[in-house]
């Protein structure tokens, strides 16, 4: 019968896939139960399950210092990885960066992962990062904004060619109703957060992938350019969000039992002013 | 007096004479109505003419020759050939034609009828023999489906749904035996909607017990109505201020928390919370408005947090002023957090949203206080400003921008602005209820 395992580890009865080992699993596995109903639950799409893509975008520049000239001071590289440095190709089929228009070719297409652009120039504008992803997962792009810095904050300060300015941004791509087929494609993979799912319900194993090798080369924790990359922590934000409703929530209790005094005093008035 | 003396005038006499006639005239104005009906209107003339006087007068003879003459007349509603006389209006020596005008209201109602073998095929009863139910199509028939008459004059005792059942379960089953299609007769009344005796009982009995409700009762009802309604709006307010107390959610709490908000309908239910046990926070404050961003948002194939959070904290604000959500930011500055999180993550979100919503609600209870207090001095006689006793840091001080500031500022700053009854200044939140409040507290628990 079915077997599912719902557990934050991983499962014995596992089958073994040529992925790198998971960090988290969080989903359930089952036997499969016949091919037909295998492809029309590819095609199928769940509800309730929303799975999220954390990606940081962003860019890292050198000022070019003794080489620069007028119209290429900084050397900079603009980019889209996953927050963990996991490979994200498994998602994104390909990033569009529209640079401006002063540069030559200005639309560059990204392939393949990593999806970055670097580039010379002089000045910050917008960059418009276009999204394609698989086509078993959304059909429609997505588009992030970011501001090309080049420059750092503290103008007084001296520029140096040795420490980058680097400005990141943190976010998730939320998918509401995927499809089984990506679902199964990428259940434990490390890029991905993919929700427990409900009990009983389950996906079938995936299938093998073609290369591990290639998916390896994909991820950005070896990245010329990591040791820039920023810190990102969940935990402390949620502390800091804790913290503060804990007290606001101590203020509105107090506010409360004053609002109750006044009521209770009002009372008491008007029982006066009545008799 | 004088004036008339300077003029000339007579004194007291055209003019005394001119009143009184003035008030007779009035008061005897026929005009065509008599004076009795004419005082019935209140003295006043109509102001639009019922009858035109001219019209009561005028009327020029039609060149018509009317007479009028003594005749038979028959009436084709009548079976038994009775002949009649009454007066005709002979119009130029012909007399009217046609059938007795009243014959026309004759109507009846079509009774179903039945043979005796349709009767074998399709509608014995259990509960009814032929007899009865022949008798039953006959009331029916002469009573044209009255109901209430045909039931007291039924021979034996059945209440009027009893007889309405059978009936319209006769001709039901008549109507379906003798369609040539089902499809054809779907459509008919009797067929979509068949006679449900229990439903009649049940709505008939419920209607005489409103009906024979004493006033008293219905007094009461109101009040329980009333009390209920308070009831669940209170537990609804006080769900929305109050959120549990897990600091931390795991990715599954929010998750859950908002899938139970997506679930269609409204706003808190219970077992929302039991189905989803790890669900660290109550989605009670979720409005109409969240619950459609969410919709709107899984119709979107994919979107960026940043944006669902935009869009959430918008719909949250929605109901509040611009001068709100401008203290609601500038609290949230205060307490240290970013108004635009720097990690959004899914929980992340979940929470900011959460805090926003409870800054709200403590702004809202403040300016509630506020209020109460105002309240409050206008109870007592005026003769004090301000209202004291209320610890300061979160009362009025006639200052309504006073935002979130933590206690020990705010009580100095207020203490500038209050009267010169106040003799220490540098007072304490936690300060006891002053002085002058006292003897009229007790004097309150004395009663």
């Amino acid at each position: 019968m079915i077997n599912s395992s719902s557990s934050k580890q991983i499962g014995q009865d596992q089958p073994a896939t040529s992925e790198p080992t998971p960090k988290s699993q969080r989903t359930k596995i089952k036997m499969v139960k016949s091919e037909d109903s295998d492809k029309r639950m590819l095609n199928k799409k769940l509800k309730d399950v929303e799975i999220s893509i954390p990606i940081v975008y962003g860019n890292v520049s050198f000022w070019l210092g003794k080489k620069a000239s007028e119209y290429q001071s900084h050397k900079w590289t603009v980019y889209v990885r996953g927050a963990t440095n996991e490979d994200i190709g498994v998602v994104i089929k390909r990033a569009v960066f529209q640079l401006h228009s002063s540069f030559k070719n200005p639309t560059r297409v990204v392939e393949s992962p990593p999806f970055e652009l670097s580039e010379a120039g002089w000045g910050e504008f917008e960059i418009a990062i276009t999204l394609y992803f698989h086509s078993d997962l959304c059909d429609k792009p997505l588009t992030l904004y970011h501001h090309l810095k080049l420059y750092p904050e503290d103008e007084s300060g001296p520029m140096s060619s040795k420490k980058p300015v680097v400005v990141e941004c943190f976010d998730e791509i939320a998918f509401p109703e995927p499809s089984e087929g990506f679902l199964v494609r990428v259940q434990n993979h490390p890029a991905v957060n993919v929700p427990r799912l409900h009990t009983g319900f389950t996906l079938p194993p995936p299938v093998p992938l073609e290369d591990a090798n290639r998916k390896k080369r994909g991820d950005t924790k070896d990245h010329p350019l990591s040791q820039w990359f920023m810190n990102f922590s969940e935990a402390d934000e949620l502390l800091q969000l804790a913290a503060a409703r804990q007290q606001v929530q101590a203020h509105l209790a107090k506010l409360r039992r004053q609002i109750s005094m006044i009521d209770g005093q009002h009372q008491q008035l008007k029982t006066i002013s009545d008799s | 007096m004088d004036a008339k003396d300077i003029l000339g005038l007579p004194k007291n006499s055209v003019t005394q004479e001119k009143k009184s006639r003035p008030q007779k005239d009035s008061q005897r104005k026929p005009d065509g109505i008599s004076r009795e009906v004419y005082a019935l209107t209140g003295g006043l003339a109509p102001l639009i003419p019922a009858i035109e006087a001219s019209q009561l007068k005028k009327r020029p003879p039609s060149d018509e020759k009317i007479t009028w003459q003594w005749l038979p007349f028959t009436n084709s509603a009548r079976k038994d050939n009775l002949h009649l006389y009454h007066w005709v209006r002979i119009v130029n020596g012909v007399p009217p034609t046609g059938d007795y005008s009243f014959a026309k209201y004759n109507k009846s109602v079509d009774i179903v009828k039945y043979t005796d073998e349709e009767y074998e095929k399709y509608l014995t009863d259990p509960m009814w023999t032929k007899e009865e139910t022949d008798q039953l199509f006959e009331l029916c028939q002469s009573f044209d489906l009255r109901f209430i008459v045909i039931a007291d004059r039924f021979p034996s005792s059945r209440t009027v749904e009893e007889l309405k059942d059978r009936y319209y379960s006769v001709a039901r089953a008549m109507l379906i035996a003798r369609a040539p299609s089902p499809g054809d007769i779907s459509g008919h009344p009797l067929v979509k909607e068949p006679y449900n005796v229990s439903l009649e009982t049940e709505r008939k009995r419920a209607l005489s017990m409103v009906l024979s409700q004493t006033k008293q009762k219905e007094r009461k009802e109101a009040e329980v109505l009333a009390e209920a309604k308070r009831i669940t709006e209170s537990r609804m307010v006080a769900r929305g201020a109050e959120e549990s107390e897990l600091p931390v959610p795991s990715n599954a709490g929010p998750e859950s928390a908002e899938r139970a908000a997506a679930i269609p309908g409204d706003t808190v239910s219970p077992s929302s919370n039991v189905q989803h046990p790890s669900a660290a926070v109550a989605p009670s404050t979720i409005t109409v408005d969240n619950a459609s961003i969410l919709a709107s948002l899984r119709m979107l194939r994919v979107y960026l947090r940043t944006y669902a959070l935009d869009q959430m904290v918008q719909a949250a604000s929605s109901s509040a002023g611009l001068r709100t959500i401008k203290r609601v930011e500038q609290t949230l500055q205060e307490l240290g957090v970013n108004l635009k999180p720097r990690v959004p993550t899914k929980a992340v979100c979940a929470e900011h949203l959460e805090l926003r919503r409870e800054i709200l609600t403590l702004l809202n209870l403040q300016k509630q206080l506020q209020y109460k207090e105002a309240e409050g001095s206008s109870y007592r006689d005026g003769s004090y400003a301000d209202t004291p006793g209320t610890p300061k840091h979160l009362s009025h001080g006639g200052d309504q921008d006073r935002t979130f500031v933590p206690d020990m500022s705010f009580a100095g700053e207020r203490i500038g602005k209050r009267d010169q009854k106040r003799k220490a200044p540098g007072r304490l939140s936690e300060a006891p209820l002053p002085a002058h409040k006292r003897p009229r507290k007790s004097k309150a628990a004395d009663l």
